[in-house]
């Protein structure tokens, strides 16, 4: 077939929006640290939370726990709720415990 | 600009787009470059101007992505005005594109399109308003759904995870019936000009079809929808009514003003905090030993109230939203003239 008679179509997809970000610094002991425990609002998250913070307690003596649930499973934590974080914890776990 | 594809003939892009990921599972309508720009031209605006940002992960929504998608969808250039306006108001923050195309309780994107732009269109509004046969209303909520697959990326079983979802998750856009309605109709109560043009957006479950052929007042027709209503709440933000025609004549024959459908069942789709609970959705907040009735809805103006469907049979809907409206609002958008 020749090259005329072929038809030009276009890609329907978006391409993604890619943002490089940077890991934050990781503690070297979890000894004295403020843990926050970031729930998404699903039902079994602050179960989850707790339990994982209970193993965590048995292995490091934590400087304590703040429990957030930033009330929205389906869109990003308001800035808000992300400054309350960043002033008031040393490290975060979150979860999604449908 | 979007990238180009060379192929044989239109079957053999139809195979590709399939072998893609690029469709709903039905064949497309191949967007050729000189369709997309019939398309693009229709809005009057250039192929990279943005009808909408996608509020969650930033997905732009191109005049040429929407055309595009457009073009695949069966549509007509001169759909594009409503799909535009329809882009405008699905990435309004307030909806919540992202959860909705996402979640497992597999919400689909109904519109609702009102004003002169419907019968210039030639929407059907009336017989089997939901069902097919519509090139319009098929074309142009197909296009919101391969624009959510192709340009968000949410594909069923990927992002999409939707437990079952519904078949709107196709396409499910219809025009309201304002020629058999004698209240004003949904744009209008939602703020647009009576004299204009505008498509309604909602996180629409699977509907809930409700017959009452048996008794002919407003109160009797409105009391056969509170048991579907049971299912959904209790204490729901928004909810769709789509009373048919048959139905309203017996509203118009009594006087009832179109506010009234939403407070008769706010006030009596009451079951107690006990009959909630064992249903399986607890009142948040409240325990058994509470005697105070809870309605399924969470006040009047929760109902949100439309008029469609054909003139024979007394069958109307009830369309709960997702998160029966905690964390997605309806939104309604002016379609340019």
């Amino acid at each position: 077939m020749s090259t005329e008679s072929k038809i030009r179509v276009l890609d329907p997809t978006g391409q993604p929006t890619i943002v490089q970000q940077g890991m934050a610094k990781r503690p070297d002991t979890l000894d004295g640290k403020v843990v926050g425990l970031l729930a998404n609002q699903k039902l079994n998250a602050e179960p989850l939370l707790e339990a994982i913070y209970d193993v965590l307690a048995e292995r490091f003596e934590l400087g304590g726990r703040v429990a957030i649930n930033k009330g929205d499973a389906s869109r990003p934590a308001a800035p808000e709720v992300l400054d309350s974080i960043a002033s008031d914890v040393d490290v975060v776990i979150t979860a999604n415990g449908d | 600009m979007s990238d180009t594809i060379e192929v044989d003939d239109a079957l053999q892009a139809i195979e590709l787009y399939a072998e893609r990921g690029w469709t709903d599972g039905l064949p497309i309508v191949p967007p050729t470059e000189g369709l997309v720009a019939q398309f693009v031209n229709a809005l009057g605006v250039s192929p990279d101007t943005v009808l909408g940002v996608e509020p969650t992960k930033g997905a732009v929504i191109t005049a040429e992505k929407a055309a595009i998608n457009a073009v695949m969808a069966g549509c007509k250039p001169e759909y594009m005005r409503v799909l535009a306006a329809a882009i405008d108001a699905v990435t309004t923050p307030v909806f919540g594109l992202h959860g909705i195309s996402v979640s497992t309780m597999g919400a689909a994107v109904l519109m609702i399109v009102n004003g002169p732009v419907a019968s210039e269109l030639g929407m059907n509004s009336g017989v089997s308003v939901f069902g097919p046969g519509n090139r319009a209303n098929a074309s142009i909520g197909r296009a919101m759904r391969l624009i959510i697959i192709n340009v968000l990326g949410t594909r069923a079983g990927d992002l999409d995870k939707a437990t079952v979802g519904h078949p709107g998750k196709y396409t499910w856009c219809i025009a309201e019936n304002e020629d058999l309605s004698p209240w004003e109709p949904v744009h209008v109560t939602r703020g647009e000009p009576a004299d204009g043009s505008a498509v309604t957006v909602a996180a629409g479950l699977g509907p809930f079809q409700v017959g009452q052929h048996h008794d002919d007042s407003p109160e009797r027709i409105l009391d056969a929808f509170i048991d579907p209503l049971f299912a959904m709440g209790p204490l729901m933000p928004e909810a769709l009514i789509v009373l048919c025609p048959e139905h309203l004549e017996h509203f118009r024959d009594a006087g009832w003003e179109k506010a009234r459908v939403g407070q008769y069942l706010y006030e009596n789709a009451l079951r107690s905090v006990e009959d909630w609970a064992f249903a399986g959705r607890p009142v948040p907040g409240r325990d058994s030993s509470d005697t105070e009735p809870v309605s399924a809805l969470a006040s009047p103006e929760s109902m949100i109230t439309i008029v469609a469907g054909g003139g024979g049979g007394a069958w109307s809907q009830i369309i709960p939203t997702w998160t029966h409206g905690a964390r997605s609002g309806a939104v309604t958008k002016p379609v340019s003239a």
